[in-house]
């Protein structure tokens, strides 16, 4: 089941809208560490390569989620430690994080769903490859060398030791497991209900 | 006591005690044996009253008796998890084939591990390029790719003046003649590269200046502060530590990401977020002393935030 299509619901309203950046101080380390990518450009570089990889047979379908979005998401992600389920989570709550994906418009009367699931992470990234990461680290240099803040003159090379970690089952993950299928549960349930009906 | 060795080889009891008290002798007596090796190499060769069969049985018993501590000595240095071995580092004092290895399983981390190598430029810390290739290849294989990566960072720029890379740094794991040409044909110095476990001189003559640029046959290509610099560089090296800590901090030492694609999307992504920090740190001028004055020497100037440049009216 392709998840991209149930996601969105968050993103529509009709209710008076909340400009994200009147509300983010500037001062906010996020805002400021958002605002020192070349987002635009990087968004491009990913949509090219996946558009290329990636052909899409089909127009038909609800509209993906903003890789802007995904490409935040997991940046943040690495910047204040988080996981997959608390980054996502953190979409839902944090203006500060809705500003470093892009969001510019918040309705307050929308239902405060998830509307980034922790799997759709997980798609975008399987969707990264080496050549692309490359390219990102390459635009966001360039965009640095542009500013003049950074020079390339003098260069330091060295390696280290990453291990291999292992997946660890963490209480927020039994958490989310456990809500979704007790969700999932009980969107079957009617349906069953209503079949034992008819017979 | 304790059973060490192989099943398969047989088990032998061996005295712990005994053993690492050994080690520490060995060490001990064998510090000075490359020199005296390397000495007694040169009086053989000059020696000219013993025939070629004593002589090569002379250099083989001297080469066996190199190699014996120089296993000795290698287990001794040996990491494991990123740490030095505390205790029994000879495993087996008669089976030197044996050597110390960090044991993992399905749940536990640390058996297959990765190297990720970085390019980092030394005042604030911003990567420029990082690489994670399969296996463990030797350092000096990261360094082209990296270079590449940063080249065809330069090339996006939009201005006539795009900069070069001028030197490159680093340590001994990365000193090969090979990979040295391959620099200097790019107009690279590589004095920041040490070719001794000894600290690189940060201020150098103006006749070592010039050794350096004729070494490197980039005498019209690299000026004298280019080379001071450079110098500078690969003295102050130790502070890529500092970037690879922050890497750490961020969760780069322990790759959750499946598989080898995993690995490079998570060091890449890790990277980034690392950057913008960086970039944040550089804009605020929250700098070292050290990184402020190098940066004055390269022409990066801070913007003075103090400095209200909004028109009034």
């Amino acid at each position: 089941m392709r998840l991209i299509r149930h996601l969105q619901h968050w993103l529509g309203g009709s209710g008076p809208g909340l400009r994200v950046a009147d509300v983010v101080p500037k001062t906010n380390s996020i805002r400021q560490w958002s605002d020192t990518f070349p987002w635009a450009e990087m968004v491009e570089a990913i949509e090219k390569s996946v558009a290329r990889r990636f052909p899409k047979r089909c127009a038909r379908g609800r509209r993906p989620v903003p890789t802007r979005v995904l490409l935040a998401l997991e940046l943040l992600k690495h910047e204040v430690g988080a996981s997959d389920e608390a980054i996502c989570e953190r979409l839902r709550t944090d203006v500060a994080v809705m500003y470093a994906c892009g969001l510019e418009t918040v309705q307050l009367d929308s239902p405060q769903d998830h509307f980034v699931l922790p799997e759709t992470l997980a798609q975008f990234r399987s969707r990264l490859d080496e050549a692309l990461i490359d390219e990102l680290l390459a635009i966001q240099a360039a965009a640095a060398m542009d500013e003049g803040l950074v020079s390339p003159a003098h260069l330091i090379v060295d390696t280290f030791p990453a291990e291999q970690g292992s997946q660890r089952v963490t209480d927020a993950t039994t958490l989310y497991k456990a809500q979704k299928k007790s969700s999932s549960s009980s969107r079957t349930s009617p349906s069953k209900a209503s079949r034992k009906r008819r017979r | 006591m304790r059973s060490f060795g192989r099943q398969c080889r047989g088990q032998a009891k061996i005295f712990v005690k005994l053993v690492r008290h050994t080690e520490t002798r060995l060490l001990e007596v064998g510090s000075a044996i490359a020199h005296l090796a390397q000495e007694a190499q040169q009086t053989l060769d000059q020696a000219p009253h013993l025939s070629a069969s004593t002589q090569e049985r002379l250099g083989s018993e001297l080469s066996i008796a190199t190699q014996r501590h120089h296993r000795i000595s290698k287990q001794s240095r040996r990491l494991t998890q990123g740490r030095r071995l505390s205790h029994c580092k000879i495993v087996n004092a008669y089976d030197p084939t044996i050597a110390p290895i960090l044991k993992g399983k399905s749940n536990c981390p640390a058996q297959f591990g990765r190297k990720p190598g970085i390019l980092s430029e030394p005042t604030a810390g911003f990567i420029f390029a990082a690489h994670a290739p399969l296996g463990n290849p030797s350092d000096a294989s990261y360094v082209l790719p990296l270079l590449d990566n940063v080249q065809n960072a330069i090339e996006r720029l939009r201005g006539p003046k795009r900069p070069s890379i001028q030197s490159l740094a680093g340590d001994l794991g990365v000193n090969d003649p090979t990979l040295r040409q391959a620099l200097h044909a790019r107009g690279i110095l590589t004095v920041g590269i040490p070719e001794t476990p000894w600290p690189i001189n940060p201020k150098p003559s103006p006749e070592e200046i010039l050794a350096a640029l004729n070494e490197a046959g980039l005498n019209r290509k690299r000026t004298p502060h280019q080379v001071q610099l450079a110098c500078a560089c690969g003295y102050s090296r130790p502070v890529v530590e500092s970037h690879i800590a922050c890497l750490l901090s961020r969760g780069a030492g322990q790759i959750r990401y499946k598989g080898p694609q995993g690995a490079v999307v998570q060091l890449g992504m890790t990277v980034m977020a690392h950057n913008g920090a960086a970039l944040i740190r550089v804009r605020q001028q929250r700098l070292s002393k050290r990184a402020q004055k190098f940066r004055r020497l390269l022409g990066l100037r801070g913007r003075n935030i103090n400095q209200i440049n909004d028109p009034k009216n």
